[in-house]
């Protein structure tokens, strides 16, 4: 029925291609107007200062962010960014030089986190194919664990982190900005060539344009799934050694709030929850536009926490914007 | 095959909770006196009363991620509003819940949004809202306004108000789902949502009413949640979301939706407070519990799902 | 004789319940188009996807130039040469076109796990060329039209040329149902150009079609080949007798049954279109009235049923219910004014599986079971005895799963929902599809009494044969459009073949 459907009704009446051409730039548009709106209420705004305020905010969101735009590509959902992240920080703030134990790895320690975080990403992906789980009841699942086992090691304190290298990434800078701030660049740039440039790449479009059809194209659709879970886990790993460097310690709730903030960057971009469409590029203005807003609010001095109110309505928004509501009937 | 997974959904979840029962009592004889059970009750009745009402949202296959955030600003609001209203603070308190769960409802049905990002995208507005109205504090309740709360934290022969509270949602549940409209299509949408479109069922309808319940379930369980720790907090019931939906689950509702009913979610919510309380007694790290539910809810959703239904997972 | 480029020998597929093909044998020589013909359920689909490696036979070999292989998938069929464009579209929207040309095949293009998109465009770009389709490969699939789509399709096909060493053979299901005349001309032009670089299997339900691009044609019927003709020694009219086969048996649907219908007209469509679907519809209903309609896929009689129903909204013109213009937004709408609705997808539309054979019965007026706002629960029970019984329901209780039931217990559970909510009209949407023959002899009598009773009744038939027997009135449609109404009362039953030249 929908089959027929798709096939009959005409591809493109002139609104559907106009929105399909312009579609994917509605969120710089609204990235600049927001920009500008904000720039004219507070001349503040604009200084260099507050610009690289705004980029150091960005880059933890922009990270997780990449990490999950793979997995909802596929139209697939991954809930289990703070557990991984909270995990992945407090292994992290163990490992390297800091104020309880003897450790002192380093970079080694990164490495480690990166590999704990890929490797919790690779549970949750065969958990979902293996067991034939939907996607966001097992990433639930890690979620909790991941956060369950951070609290479980830490029982409620905070561990200082003394490494330099880490502390580095949050305190110098580089052409102006923190460390971070390129690393998370560097992230990007290493997600833009896997989504672009390599078949992995194309295979989580092709599976969430239509996984039957991927298939039948002979796409061993499990193994990229797995794959794509296991690639976000490294990038939550990544964002945990950020947020680490942010903060200056780890504590087990360091993950807290953080998969709103993300999953609302990543559909406020223009990845569409529906799969098949997006990338890391709109994930790089998603997570601009949520900063933007949160920077222009504190500046405006509105209370940080209508913040939280305003992401809900984005996501909702967003995702309205983004779903083709005369084709699908059933949503669950 | 069908029928023995049938009758394990059926009877596994009474089995395990009486084996556990029976198992913690090995070790600690203590913790089977009747002092011991009632307590386990009482200490059960927010969490199935929040399992209560996102097992209704469950049964049409949806599932609903705002009740924590729910549960919390509820809690707020009674704290805040106890002293000016007196006992109509909780009235309002549950019909606020009640419109969240609307707000939710018909972001997933109007605008067509996956339920799960719905309600985590409403819940996240509930939550700043909470944060926004307590200026992210705790408010303790002062005398006079524990005197309102007494039908929570008291006692009526010897029974603790809140189990008598959960008895009563149980009931309530069962009733619903039993013998109304609204518990038969629930059923049926969630077992097959083409045919009860077909049948000319108004699903959308339905499925609103599910998100409305399960808001007004999660403003209750906020309101005995500050009662009977005396405060509102932004964060109170921020680590009840998991082990709520696990009791669901546990207790042999099926995620994918159709099968399942209220008594079953108080089996799993009793499950999931006898292992809690059994680690404590046990020793258990108290940390490692949010861990072991996380691991509890996947094993239980892969015994439980009915492959059949999904032909893409996603 | 050359050896033939494919070749299925004794080829047997059953389904539950369905013997889906018995016994087909094909061969398909060396540049040479066949054409496969045969109505709907002939086991055309059933075939084609046996080649495409989709099903794999029960028995039977399939031999590649003269060697047995056997396929575990589409895309091992690939491997061997098979191309496959599809009746239902099979790119991708939301990639470029070049990207689906390759699809699952970039290897060719990738150094060290980088792909080099130059060279995968430059390739693509070649394989249009074959097909003179002058499009940019890195345009959006979603951004063109189903004709240039269709090419696309036949381009990507056609790589297969650099990945086998044996002769290709392209599948066309359906490649013309969503295509306008000039785009089939070019299509077959192609084709015919084609023929020296590969083989061609090409369904159609337009047989005049089939017979212009096709040299040799098998017409299917029942799962299995009845005819093997030489397209020149062919003509549509003895096509149609082909696939039509054996005579008509009047008592199977109870046509002594068959009452004369009332003079008042319960449901009328005047000038009902749904874009891209159907156009101009017009017809009365009349009390007691069945109402056939006759055409292959895609002629739109589905869409017409879906549209009565309120599962789809018209585009322009009216449903007129006893002379008033009604609008259903939803099947509740349709449900309200005592429409019921029978669907084809008995398992996914009918029935809750999972729900009880009473709480089936009552889902569509549970109201009358209501009292102080409760279900009656035991009023519930008897009535739902009462049909059990009156239909002869076989059913170990009517506390049991839908899902235990046979065929046609579940689909008498179906009948029995709409007359618990009596219902005034009712859309037969092939009602004995998958059912043997003891229990579509049932349905034809539920169907028959129904009628008798007063009901209205919309019928779309598995076969012409059902249509003939069962209907007072046949509407034939080509198109989306209606092209002759035919009286159908006993004794003066119009032909199987009269109504065929109506349909293709």
């Amino acid at each position: 029925m929908t089959a027929a459907a798709d096939a009959v009704s005409p591809q493109g009446s002139a609104w559907e291609r106009w929105r399909r051409r312009l579609g994917p730039w509605a969120p710089v548009l609204v990235l600049v107007l927001l920009s500008i709106a904000i720039g004219i209420a507070n001349d503040r705004f604009f200084s260099f200062g507050n610009l690289s305020r705004i980029a150091d905010a960005a880059s933890i969101p922009l990270v997780l962010g990449l990490g999950i735009t793979f997995i909802i590509i596929m139209g697939s959902i991954d809930l289990s960014i703070e557990g991984v992240l909270s995990f992945g920080a407090v292994v992290l703030s163990l490992l390297v030089l800091n104020g309880v134990n003897d450790n002192d790895f380093g970079l080694l320690g990164v490495v480690i986190v990166l590999a704990i975080g890929a490797g919790m990403g690779f549970v949750n992906g065969a958990i979902h194919v293996g067991l034939r789980i939907p996607s966001f009841m097992a990433t639930l699942g890690m979620w909790f664990v991941g956060v369950g086992i951070g609290n479980a090691i830490l029982g409620g304190i905070q561990v200082r982190v003394n490494d330099e290298l880490i502390r580095a990434l949050a305190l110098e800078r580089l052409f102006g900005f923190k460390y971070q701030v390129w690393v998370a660049l560097l992230a990007l740039a290493g997600a833009f060539v896997i989504e672009r440039y390599t078949r992995f790449g194309r295979y989580i479009y092709a599976i969430g344009g239509g996984e039957d059809l991927a298939d039948l194209s002979g796409i061993k659709v499990r193994r990229i799934r797995i794959l794509a879970f296991t690639l976000a886990g490294a990038f939550y790993g990544l964002g945990g050694v950020m947020a680490v460097a942010q903060q200056g310690s780890a504590f087990a709730l360091i993950g807290s709030d953080r998969l709103f903030t993300t999953v609302t960057a990543v559909v406020v971009g223009g990845t569409a929850l529906m799969g098949g469409a997006g990338g890391v590029l709109n994930t790089l203005v998603g997570a601009l536009i949520v900063v933007v807003l949160d920077n222009g609010m504190v500046l405006m001095g509105v209370s940080p926490y209508v913040q939280q109110i305003v992401l809900g309505v984005l996501i909702v928004v967003a995702v309205a914007m983004s779903v083709d509501r005369i084709r699908t009937r059933i949503v669950k | 095959m069908r029928s023995t997974r049938e009758l394990a959904r059926q009877f596994m979840p009474l089995i395990t909770l009486v084996v556990l029962v029976v198992a913690v009592g090995a070790f600690q004889p203590q913790f089977v006196n009747p002092a011991t059970l009632l307590q386990i009750a009482s200490d059960t009745a927010t969490l199935f009363v929040l399992g209560a009402g996102v097992t209704l949202v469950i049964m049409l296959g949806g599932i609903d991620l705002s009740i924590q955030s729910v549960a919390s600003l509820t809690s707020v609001i009674v704290a805040l509003l106890l002293g000016q209203l007196g006992y109509l603070a909780f009235p309002v308190a549950v019909a606020i819940g009640a419109g969240v769960g609307l707000l939710s409802g018909l972001a997933h049905v109007r605008l067509k949004i996956p339920s799960f990002i719905a309600s985590l995208a409403i819940g996240g507005c509930a939550a700043g809202a909470a944060l926004l109205l307590s200026d992210a504090r705790s408010i303790t309740l002062g005398e006079t306004e524990r005197g309102y709360t007494a039908w929570i934290t008291g006692r009526a022969l010897g029974i603790p108000n809140e189990v008598v509270i959960g008895a009563i949602v149980l009931i309530a549940g069962t009733v619903v789902q039993r013998y109304t409209a609204f518990g038969r299509f629930s059923t049926a949408i969630g077992a097959g949502e083409p045919a009860a479109i077909a049948s000319g069922i108004r699903v959308g309808l339905h499925k609103v009413t599910a998100f409305v319940l399960s808001g007004a379930a999660a403003g209750l369980a906020g309101v005995i949640l500050a009662g009977r720790l005396a405060s509102g907090s932004p964060t109170l019931a921020n680590q009840l979301l998991l082990p709520a939906i696990a009791a669901v689950i546990v207790g042999g509702t099926a995620i994918t939706g159709g099968v399942g009913s209220i008594w079953r979610t108080l089996v799993g919510a009793l499950i999931i407070t006898v292992v809690r309380t059994g680690m404590t007694f046990l020793n258990v790290d108290i940390f490692l519990q949010q861990a072991v539910f996380g691991a509890v809810l996947i094993i239980a959703v892969a015994l439980t799902i009915d492959r059949s239904k999904i032909p893409i997972v996603k | 004789m050359t050896t033939p480029a494919l070749a299925l020998r004794n080829i047997t597929k059953s389904f539950p319940g369905v013997q889906a093909l018995k016994d087909v044998s094909i061969e398909v020589r060396p540049h040479e188009v066949i054409g496969l013909i045969g109505e709907n359920g002939a086991g055309k689909s059933t075939l084609m996807r046996i080649l495409a490696g989709v099903y794999q036979p029960d028995s039977g070999t399939i031999e590649l130039a003269g060697r047995p292989v056997s396929f575990r998938g589409a895309a091992e069929a690939a491997r061997h040469g098979i191309g496959m464009v599809f009746q239902e579209q099979s790119l991708l929207p939301n990639l470029t076109v070049g990207q689906n040309i390759y699809l699952g095949a970039e290897s060719a293009f990738t150094t060290g796990g980088i792909i080099r998109w130059r060279d995968l465009y430059a390739a693509a770009r070649r394989q249009l060329e074959k097909v003179h389709v002058d499009v940019d490969p890195a345009m959006m699939t979603a951004d063109l039209d189903f004709a240039t789509r269709q090419m696309v399709e036949l381009a990507k096909a056609l790589t297969l040329e650099e990945r086998t060493d044996g002769q290709l053979v392209i599948l066309l299901d359906e490649p013309t149902s969503v295509l306008e005349q000039k785009d089939i001309d070019i299509l077959f032009a192609r084709v015919r150009e084609l023929k020296s670089r590969a083989s061609f299997v090409f369904v159609s339900h337009r047989l005049d079609e089939v017979l212009a691009l096709s040299d040799r044609v098998y017409v299917m019927k029942d799962g299995a080949v009845v005819a093997e003709l030489p397209a020149a020694e062919a003509d549509t009219h003895r096509l149609h007798q082909l696939m039509v086969g054996r005579d008509r048996q009047a008592e199977y649907y109870r046509e002594s049954a068959q009452r004369p219908y009332g003079n008042k007209v319960v449901l009328s469509a005047r000038g009902l279109t749904l874009a891209g679907h159907y156009r101009d519809v017009d017809f009365d209903l009349h009390e007691g009235e069945i109402l056939g309609i006759a055409g292959v896929i895609g002629s739109g009689r589905e869409e017409v049923c879906r549209t009565l129903f309120g599962l789809a909204q018209p585009t322009a013109g009216q449903i007129l219910m006893e002379g008033k213009p009604v609008r259903f937004n939803s099947p509740s709408d349709a449900v309200a004014r005592r429409i019921g609705y029978i669907p084809r997808e008995r398992r996914v539309e009918g029935l809750v599986l999972f729900l009880s054979v009473t709480a089936n019965m009552t889902l569509a007026n549970l109201k009358e079971m209501m009292r102080g706002g409760m279900i009656d629960l035991r009023r519930e029970a008897r009535m739902a005895a009462g049909w059990v019984e009156r239909l002869r329901i076989r059913t170990p209780s009517i506390r049991a799963l839908c899902l235990n039931l046979s065929g046609g217990n579940q689909q008498k559970v179906v009948l029995a929902k709409w007359m618990t909510a009596k219902t005034r009209i009712v859309i037969l949407d092939h009602p004995t599809r998958g059912l043997d023959v003891g229990a579509k002899e049932e349905v034809y009598e539920l169907v028959r009494a129904m009628s008798a009773e007063g009901m209205s009744i919309v019928l779309i038939a598995d076969t012409l044969e059902e249509t003939i027997g069962l209907s007072h009135t046949i509407l034939t449609m080509r198109d989306g459009r209606i092209t002759h109404r035919f009286d159908a009362s006993p004794g003066a039953k119009p032909a199987q073949v009269d109504l065929i030249q109506h349909m293709v």
